[in-house]
């Protein structure tokens, strides 16, 4: 099998990847108990008005052609019109999903540089205090629940302390940079705005911490394994006996080797990133496509659950491709 | 399919290649250096953060609030509870509410005056010149009529006031509402309504006055302007929306155009605090002005700090335990009573609600005219069992207790069930999601129910109907308390001129109510607010709260 053939048939899996993701986003929303009339209405309006507007809606059509109208426009990027919003959801989408990636690239920077961190120094340190702290943390990290632990930092870092800030991306009374991205880091460098680089850092911090703390956690699980597994090896050995500085030893013929299992996890912890955004948007009032999401699911805003949804779906399908594709082009037994 | 295994040492040797880049960007050359650096750079950056974070401007109110629930600002659409404050605040109407003494009455806004037919059927309005836009433009009756119209023609869920009571709609409406003279228009109605009914409905917020030539120029396919206006404002009130952006801020500036005193407050500022524990640490922190969403032991926890203060006032919905009337034990009227002697009403309020309710046993809210400042019933044990047996059921029966599937009703279910087994009446508690406990309901399939109802008009007619007249096919029919007297007295109720005959009309209809009624009232509700001490009249200005809110009388 060539290259493109190889591409071809990712294509293709990712294409039936996605319509069983739509599938399933559908059913799920169209079978559980729940009334989109009812909720827009409330519970004591009059027969009458609850079925002016579900004829309105296009919910007096079955089941089957309402199925059939939602692929055709997901397909062509048009997941209809937000019930909640009147704007096309895909408009919705486009407005909201910079903030979360933005919040989800500044997570998977400080999971690396934390993870790595804590893993080579427990493994380094191995069962001193530091191992002991890391331990902990890492326990810490994939066992205690997002909104717990963002609201226990936000009493910390703001309530208490007053480092940092404790809502939003920006100050109450800051404009955002002109939008060229949508991520205010990166549009506040474009247009040299310092000070709104700043404040936007300070507001990105905790969210994106408490975000990526799942993910810091597991890199320095892994770090910390394969750099052991790693220091045992003979060649480390012929290295510090050949009179190698320790630093150097460490970070230079160790950490190369033992980062391979970590930049593994990195890819597939994005995934959890996007995912997680739901809860830390709210808790942070990060206004992000998770909030949007979410807000949509309480008013049972089924186009833009279902677009939201299937759009981060696409995302992480993306991702996935691309390392695919980088490993195909790397290793071509990839491509068996 | 599995990308990697660690048994393949060879295809790892493969991602070296991106691990690399990682190295690189973090150990360089110098690799303890580096890090060295790195924690030196996090320490500075943390630094930095220790800044201070000012309190809010004096001139501007910051409101923490859970936005999630704002649709649209239109004015013929907007119709959650909120949401209809905000676009009350950009939008003059004909007549808005005040609570003057405590009672929440229409009172003239941008219609001056107005004159009533001897029919009662047509009120025309007489506009009040010299009103501008936002924009600067004269507001006219061309764009009263105008705005009038909208809702109806664009058939709005809000405007099923207009459709459903006053017969208006969109193929008798040009009809209906007419334009007299530049400052005069008229509203003709399908039945006498009591006055109080008429300005009640007409005060709310699909009848705010849109800026016919803006909107117009913003119209798409037909809509009036209505995407538009979904998160732009064109209204002659005493704000102006000048920012929307869903999920993140609602920004109002004071209207440099309005007629009336300019508000004390230049700006409104409402950011969107989705967790009530974020809003009650910013509050806190002085960061916000005013916290919306508190829970109960959330504003508890914030008012031992001596920087914030509580405000509690009525609210406009009740909480009720409802008996199908023609059930088995409960179509007996004396089994009813028996039930509301059963229950311990304090308690629920105090151990349930946590003080955040009102004892009101009657079907009018405090704070309305006609209210009845009676609770006739309270728990009394051997009562409720003497009725039982004078009914014919000494030993009590066995019956379904239907409610939806939030913690309060859950809670409130379990403290009636065990109120109701000291009368010997065994309750079995189903619960179910709300929708499907109102189809239920609505299809009179339940035996009680503990559900509660939200008002549209501060008017007793409201609540009459819904609660006593089986002909409107509300509550009392729901629970097929198919009794004439108290639907006769519901309709004279609605139709009599004169307010003094009114309220003794009402006041005879809570009486027998009562006691013949299919309803327990449990209490209604209260609203309330962590605000910021140096906020001044926000209770002022809160009261009636979901039926108004007036920020013009809140100032810092």
């Amino acid at each position: 099998m060539n290259f493109g053939q190889f591409l071809l048939r990712r294509l293709f899996l990712m294409v039936i990847v996605l319509f069983g993701v739509a599938c399933i986003v559908f059913f799920i929303a169209n079978v559980i108990p729940a009334d989109p009339v009812g909720a827009i209405l409330g519970g004591n309006a009059p027969p009458e008005a609850v079925d002016r507007l579900k004829a309105k809606l296009g919910y007096d059509q079955p089941l089957a052609i309402r199925f059939v109208n939602f692929i055709t426009g997901a397909v062509r990027g048009d997941f209809g019109v937000s019930l909640k919003t009147s704007n096309p959801v895909m408009k919705d989408i486009m407005n909201y999903f910079p903030a979360t990636m933005e919040l989800a690239l500044v997570a998977i920077i400080i999971s690396i540089f934390l993870g790595i961190t804590l893993g080579i120094l427990s493994a380094v340190h191995r069962n001193k205090a530091i191992d002991q702290f890391s331990r902990v943390f890492s326990i810490l990290g994939v066992s205690m629940p997002v909104f717990w632990i963002g609201l226990l930092l936000l009493l910390v870092f703001y309530f208490k302390l007053g480092w940092l800030p404790g809502s939003g991306r920006l100050g109450f009374f800051t404009n955002p940079p002109p939008r060229v991205t949508g991520m205010y880091l990166i549009d506040s460098i474009i247009a040299g705005q310092w000070d709104t680089f700043k404040e936007a850092l300070m507001h990105i911090l905790l969210p994106a911490f408490v975000l990526g703390y799942n993910a810091t956690a597991s890199i320095a699980r892994i770090t910390r394994a394969s750099m052991l597994d790693v220091l045992r090896q003979d060649y480390i050995r012929t290295a510090k006996s050949k009179g190698l500085r320790k630093n150097v030893v460490i970070y230079r013929h160790a950490l190369r080797n033992s980062l391979i299992p970590t930049v593994t996890i990195i890819g597939l912890v994005f995934g959890g990133l996007l995912e997680g955004a739901v809860l830390t948007e709210t808790v942070f009032s990060w206004p992000g496509l998770g909030r949007y999401i979410t807000t949509g699911m309480l008013f049972l805003d089924y186009p833009a659950i279902m677009g939201g949804t299937l759009y981060i779906a696409l995302i992480y399908s993306i991702a996935n491709l691309i390392v695919d594709i980088l490993y195909a082009l790397l290793d071509p037994r990839m491509r068996m | 399919m599995s990308i990697l295994s660690d048994s393949d040492r060879r295809k790892i040797d493969s991602i070296l290649f991106c691990s690399n880049f990682v190295i690189t960007l973090y150990v360089g050359k110098g690799g303890a250096r580096m890090k060295r650096s790195f924690i030196l750079i996090s320490l500075m950056v943390l630094l930095v953060a220790a800044m201070g974070f000012a309190a809010t401007p004096k001139d501007t109110l910051v409101i923490g609030a859970n936005t999630g629930i704002f649709i649209t600002m239109d004015p013929a659409v907007a119709y959650e509870v909120f949401p209809n404050k905000i676009v009350a605040a950009i939008y003059a109407q004909l007549v808005k509410l005040e609570a003057i003494d405590g009672v929440i009455v229409p009172v003239p806004d941008i219609a001056e005056s107005w004159e009533i037919s001897d029919d009662g059927l047509t009120y025309t309005f007489n506009i009040r010149k010299g009103v501008k836009f936002s924009n600067g433009d004269a507001l006219t009756a061309e764009d009263v009529l105008f705005s009038l119209k909208r809702p109806v023609v664009l058939e709005s869920v809000s405007a099923w006031f207009l459709v459903d009571i006053f017969g208006i709609n969109k193929d008798n409406v040009d009809e209906k509402i007419k334009q007299i003279d530049d400052y005069t228009v008229s509203i003709t109605l399908n039945a006498p309504y009591a006055e109080n009914i008429t300005l009640g409905i007409l005060s709310n917020m699909f009848t705010g006055i849109v800026n016919k030539d803006v909107v117009l120029e913003h119209e798409v396919d037909g809509d009036l302007g209505g995407a538009w206006l979904t998160d732009h404002s064109a209204g002659a009130g005493p704000y102006v929306l000048v920012q929307w952006e869903r999920n993140n801020v609602i920004l109002l500036e004071a209207n440099p155009n309005y007629y009336g005193e300019q508000p004390p407050l230049k700006r409104i500022m409402i950011r969107d605090i989705p967790e009530a524990s974020n809003q009650r640490l910013l509050l806190e922190r002085g960061d916000i002005d005013v916290a919306w969403d508190l829970t109960p032991q959330l504003l508890e926890e914030a008012k031992r700090n001596p920087d914030i203060v509580e405000v509690k006032v009525p609210g406009h919905s009740n909480e009720y335990l409802a008996m199908n009337a023609t059930w088995g034990p409960l179509a007996n009227p004396k089994v009813r009573e028996a039930v509301r002697f059963s229950i311990n009403y304090e308690e629920i309020v105090e151990d349930i609600m946590l003080n955040n309710a009102l004892l009101v046993q009657g079907f009018i809210n405090k704070g309305y005219f006609g209210y009845v400042e009676e609770n006739p019933f309270y728990q009394d044990i051997e009562k409720a069992k003497a009725l039982l047996a004078e009914a014919g059921y000494p030993d009590g029966f066995e019956v379904e207790l239907l409610t939806s599937n939030t913690d309060t009703r859950k809670a409130e279910a379990e403290k009636i069930q065990a109120d109701l087994a000291l009368s010997g009446i065994k309750a079995n508690i189903v619960i179910m999601q709300s929708s499907q406990m109102y189809a239920k309901y609505r299809a009179q399939g339940h035996q009680m129910i503990i559900a509660g109802w939200g008002n549209d008009y501060p008017d007793p007619d409201n609540l009459a109907m819904a609660h006593a007249n089986y002909r409107a096919k509300q509550l009392a029919w729901r629970n097929a308390w198919f009794d004439d007297y108290a639907a006769t007295l519901c309709e004279w109720g609605q139709i009599e001129p004169n307010p003094d005959k009114r309220e003794q009309i009402y006041k005879d209809l809570t009486e027998y109510w009562f006691h013949n009624g299919p309803f327990a009232m449990l209490y209604q509700t209260v609203e309330f607010w962590g605000i910021r001490k140096e906020v001044k009249n926000f209770e002022e200005a809160a009261f009636g709260y979901g039926m108004l809110f007036d920020f013009t009388k809140v100032s810092k």
